[in-house]
């Protein structure tokens, strides 16, 4: 029935529609533009501003044309007199408290993007006091009514004082119309509630509770509010004041959700803000504090400019010819696995692509890798299990699923976009289930919070699917026909003990037998996993039972269902499809097949080692040990220092040779023997994979002004033609894609121009001048494709295995694993991160920025606290990871002997990142890592 | 953390949980903490919002809108003022007029030193004696400006109501 078509009439033109769409959203789609101002696509209609108040012929009255149902026949009239002086009487009353001097300035009509004039309205009208002058919803809306200058009712100017103190942006409640949008997309949208109406009637306005900062309101500094804002209450406090002269569609370097974000630059060729696209497949509008407000990296003054050389012990200024040619002389006697080559978590599907075969082909090594491939074994384990080493199903399927189990996943700081459609299915009545032993966001939205020992997930796992199999919810009909092994995996859980597993993890057998409950019978059931705090020798095991649990409930190849892995990096999904992996080929064959190596080595015309190469930590202890003598490094590793607290770093000190190319001079690049400056993600081309499979493009949109960073596949290109090797003559990044298609089967039918071509044209309003704003960023809209697409005509495949499975149940060892090191460090330290804790008290200390101080409270197990002859209520010092978390000692019940935890405040996080001196510090968020810890009673 | 912001907090989901109606809002939250500390402080609104699954946020967004709850201490006394239409054309307000003069409010509000609370009422219900004025719930009719501060200079000095609550 959605997509029945029918006709209505507006303002005399036929209109085409489907029904249950609204008259705006037809009107829209028609490219009719009715003016609204609480609209906004992506939300529920809200009906409070009535600008869009339309006629109906032999309707009664006025209704919003965004509540309003299509009808067949419908006659609506969009420009009569009546609608129009609605209209305008509404607005006469919103721009009575709305500084409007630009709006109604008389010499509107001659003024250019440019002038400035200060004389025709008073001080605080003026269009350059607005940060939004030209680029705001009432603007249009004003000028389609034609309003005159006179307004009959009395201006009023609120006068409050701008909110700045907040990080990354400023709130200017002077300017806004309270159309609501942004209490509604926190709250609808983001399932955060951060922001409220407060007041009422006159008096109502957009706030926090009690006016604090957004610091201790539970804000995500999403931005999303931000993003819908028709006016300039709501602006970023970066470039405030500066307008985009350009805008560029590309993907966000920060996660693999792969946000598409509209990227302003201004006249000098800058980027000044980054907007999320609506109209985008991964994140439906949305983005995170990473891809808000994370991006201005690119203009940094310390970017790497020239290639630098190291000569007696200093690094020196030098062209790219020096350097390249430096680099082939220098690198021709590590041929073989004496060299490795590393690509960056931001490295493009291509550039993956080009340094692995130049490892292989001119190199002959197969030490390739990308610095993010941290969890090499909960990749191949899903390969192993159901066939393909990615997520099953799209991202916002997730929104519809109806139960989602989450097993150590801190979706927040590193996945944020995907958390979104988690909270919402949440609010539509989802189930949530959180195996975690850290707190987390999502935890508070948890119907169940399992909070296992860490080390003991699998424990968990494995007695969950005992308890479901005891209670009967495997779909014997659904296995029967897609897979072997229940039997196998009915003798293999005979043998274990739910109440011994209980007892070790700690989880209570009631809450396995509720989880059991909750998965089990409810469909469609989602799976997420990050793993970055299971012991790393559990990893196989747990995406086994994962799979296990959702193949024995059926929860495979349908919408909203299936598991979805969730690895660090941008590009780590593109780096593993293209073959950036040691033990890999493009396209996931096995460097054991030969067939697969053969074909590969005929189309690149060389031998190929049948040898896997190092992974990545074996890669660092083989620099250690002189195994790998020469390494090619590209970009800036996170994860060099962060999770190996600078054991890679170290290793990098061995190498007799070392070129980094990276966009600022990184403590791997100080190093280095050659460094190359990067091209960042905003300057150049070529396509990321993110984690749903989704194949989609980036394109240029700034170009480096006073240097010569350069991708890593124009120098990777070079370099192998200096070093005379054949099949690196690539014109640009589009040349490089077809030989992956070529090469790689899942990529077969994919190509930069196929991916730029199929962009879908979104309606635009047609009016002329001005352009309505609303619709600035939704011209196009590109899917993206995701793998696998065979041929050309295939267009991707939406859900894994839809078209029928054949898998046998993974057989999965359920136990434990080793996370504290004893010693010295004897307890587990779970550090948490939630938005919101009101619980406790804390002062912000209001200045040019907020500056939060609260009380920290330190959580462990009654039991442990009397053998360390805590009491609840002491000053406590915990010790891990070397550093100090102090904190009043509280008593929790879920908290496991052995283990202390305290919860830090996402609003903490945002403070120190805005001040953090690095270059690009949301590259570095720090995990929440469970470390060895120790307690110590702190004086006072 | 003090121990009378523990037991403010105590105090109050004690009352949360001691709720009669059988839908628990976070309305009919708001108004069992206002009966039981006689305003909505930062820390109330906190444990209404942890008791009702919403954000600090959404409690305050409905205990702003409505002008009943309080959100400061209120003073020791309360005296109401009608200024319904009654009342109003009896005269009530140069009774107001001398009420803020002598207490040092400019409008509705608590004095310096907490003795006083003023509100303005729409009607008490007892037109038949207006100008009317309520004193710590007792009404009193046919009030003068000279009455009324001789009773706000008696609120100043003692220091419980003396009547009922």
């Amino acid at each position: 029935m959605a997509d029945q078509r029918i006709t209505i009439t507006i303002d005399g033109v036929e209109v085409e529609a489907r029904l249950g769409q609204t008259v705006l959203e037809a009107a829209t789609e028609a490219g009719i533009y009715i003016p609204y101002l609480c609209y906004h696509p992506g939300m529920k209609p809200f009906a409070a501003c009535r600008m869009c108040v339309v006629e109906v012929e032999n309707g009664r009255g006025c209704p919003a044309a965004c509540t309003l149902p299509v009808a067949d026949g419908m006659v609506v009239s969009n420009n009569s007199n009546q609608v129009q002086s609605l209209r305008r009487s509404v607005m006469e009353m919103l721009i009575a408290d709305h500084p409007h001097g630009c709006l109604t300035c008389h010499r509107v009509d001659l003024c250019g993007p440019q002038d400035l004039c200060l004389r025709h309205v008073s001080v605080n009208d003026r269009c350059v006091t607005c940060p939004k002058n030209e680029r705001c919803e009432l603007k249009d809306t004003v000028r389609f009514l034609g309003m005159s200058l006179e307004s009959p009712l009395d201006y009023k100017y609120r006068d409050l004082p701008v909110e700045t103190g907040d990080p990354f942006y400023d709130r200017d409640y002077n300017l806004c119309i309270v159309c609501g949008r942004c209490v509604r997309v926190c709250e609808e949208v983001r399932g955060d509630n951060a922001i409220t109406f407060t007041e009422r009637a006159g008096q109502a306005l957009v706030g926090t509770s009690l006016g604090s900062s957004l610091l201790e309101s539970g804000c995500e500094f999403c931005g999303a509010c931000l993003d819908v804002c028709p006016v300039g209450a709501l602006v970023e406090s970066d470039h405030k004041w500066e307008k985009a002269q350009r805008l560029e569609r590309t993907i966000c370097p920060h996660c693999p959700v792969g946000c598409q974000l509209n990227l302003e630059v201004n006249g000098s060729g800058r980027l000044i803000r980054s907007v999320p696209e609506l109209n985008s497949p991964a994140n439906m509008g949305q983005a995170c504090f990473k891809g808000k407000f994370g991006l201005n990296f690119v203009n940094h003054k310390d970017r790497l400019k020239t290639p630098l050389i190291r000569r007696d012990g200093v690094l020196e200024k030098a062209s790219w010819d020096q350097a390249l040619d430096y680099i082939a002389e220098r690198l021709q006697p590590y041929r073989g696995p004496s060299f490795a080559m590393l690509t960056a978590p931001d490295s493009a599907n291509e550039e993956h692509y080009l340094a692995q075969k130049f490892a292989r082909v001119v190199m002959g090594s197969n030490n390739v890798n990308h610095t993010s491939n941290t969890q090499p074994a909960a990749v191949l384990a899903l390969k192993d299990a159901l066939g393909h080493a990615a997520a099953t199903n799209p991202i916002w399927q997730l929104k519809d699923a109806n139960c989602i189990l989450v097993l150590n996943a801190n979706l927040t700081e590193e996945h944020n976009v995907v958390g979104v459609p988690i909270k919402q299915a949440v609010n539509n009545g989802a189930k949530l289930i959180v195996i975690d032993p850290r707190e987390v966001e999502l935890t508070r939205y948890a119907h169940l919070w399992l909070r296992p020992r860490p080390g003991t997930e699998l424990l968990v796992l494995g007695a969950i699917i005992k308890e479901l199999l005891y209670q009967g919810f495997e779909r014997r009909d659904w296995l029967y026909e897609n897979c072997d092994g229940l039997e196998t995996l009915r003798g293999a859980m005979t043998s274990s003990d739910i109440d011994a597993a209980a007892e070790e993890s700690g989880v209570s057998h009631d809450l396995i037998h509720q989880a059991a409950r909750m998965y089990g019978p409810t469909e469609p059931a989602a799976i997420l996993y990050g793993l970055d705090n299971v012991p790393e020798e559990l990893h196989e095991d747990c995406v086994r039972a994962l799979a296990t649990l959702a193949l024995l409930t059926g929860n495979l190849g349908k919408p909203s269902a299936g598991i979805y892995p969730l690895r660090p990096g941008a590009n780590s999904q593109g780096a593993w499809d293209v073959g950036c992996a040691p033990n890999l080929l493009p396209g996931y064959a096995a460097l054991s097949d030969d067939d697969a190596r053969r074909s590969l080595e005929e189309a690149w015309g060389c031998r190929i080692a049948r040898e896997p190469g190092a992974g990545l930590q074996q890669v660092f202890e083989d620099a250690r040990s002189g195994l790998v003598r020469a390494m090619f490094l590209v970009g800036d590793a996170p994860d060099l220092d962060n999770r190996d607290s600078g054991y890679a770093l170290e290793s990098l000190k061995s190498l007799e040779f070392l070129v980094v190319q990276d966009t600022f001079l990184g403590p791997a690049a100080e190093q280095a023997h050659v460094v190359l400056p990067r091209a960042t993600f905003a300057e150049k081309a070529g396509s990321f994979t993110n984690l749903e499979r989704r194949i989609q493009t980036l394109r240029p949109a700034i170009s480096m002004k006073r240097g010569e960073a350069r991708s890593e596949r124009w120098a990777i290109s070079r370099l192998a033609r200096r070093m005379n090797a054949k099949g690196f003559d690539f014109s640009s990044a589009a040349a490089v894609m077809e030989e992956i298609a070529r090469v790689t089967p899942i990529y077969g039918g994919v190509s930069l121009e196929r991916l730029e071509a199929e962009g879908r044209l979104v309606f635009r309003p047609d009016v002329s001048n001005p352009l309505p704003t609303q619709v600035l960023y939704s011209d196009k809209e590109y899917r993206g494709i995701q793998w696998p697409c065979p041929t050309a005509d295939s267009k991707g495949v939406e859900v894994l295995y839809s078209e029928g499975l054949r898998a046998r149940i993974p057989e999965a060892d359920f136990k434990t694993g080793r996370v504290e090191d004893g010693g010295s460090h004897p307890l587990l330290f779970a550090p948490g991160r939630v938005l919101l804790q009101s619980d406790r008290e804390m002062t912000v200390e209001k200045g040019k920025a907020n500056r939060l101080r609260r009380e920290e409270l330190i959580e462990l197990n009654r039991d442990d606290a009397e053998a360390f002859g805590v009491d609840e209520g002491d000053m406590v010092e915990v010790q891990a990871n070397g550093a100090a978390y102090r904190g009043r000692a509280v008593f929790r019940d879920d908290i496991q002997r052995g283990v202390v935890a305290s919860t830090l405040l996402f609003g903490q996080l945002m403070v120190e990142l805005e001040a953090a001196p690095a270059p690009n510090p949301m590259a570095r968020v720090p995990g929440l890592k469970v470390t060895g810890a120790r307690l110590v009673k702190a004086p006072g | 953390m003090t121990s009378t912001v523990e037991t403010l907090r105590q105090r109050v989901n004690k009352a949360l949980r001691s709720q009669k109606p059988e839908t628990v809002t976070v309305l009919s939250c708001l108004l069992a903490v206002e009966d039981e500390l006689g305003y909505v402080p930062r820390q109330a609104a906190e444990e209404v919002a942890r008791f009702t699954g919403s954000t600090v946020n959404d409690v305050w967004g409905v205990a702003s809108f409505y002008t009943n709850f309080r959100f400061q201490p209120p003073g020791r006394h309360r005296v109401e003022v009608c200024w319904g239409p009654s009342c109003h054309i009896r005269g009530v307000m140069p009774v107001i007029q001398r009420a803020l003069q002598d207490l040092g409010l400019s409008g509705e509000g608590t004095t310096g030193d907490n003795a006083v609370t003023l509100r303005y009422n729409t009607c008490l219900g007892a037109c038949a004696n207006a100008p009317v004025i309520s004193v710590d719930h007792r009404l009193m009719g046919r009030i003068t400006p000279e009455q009324a501060s001789q009773v706000l200079s008696g609120l100043k000095s003692t220091e419980e109501p003396s009547h009922g609550p």
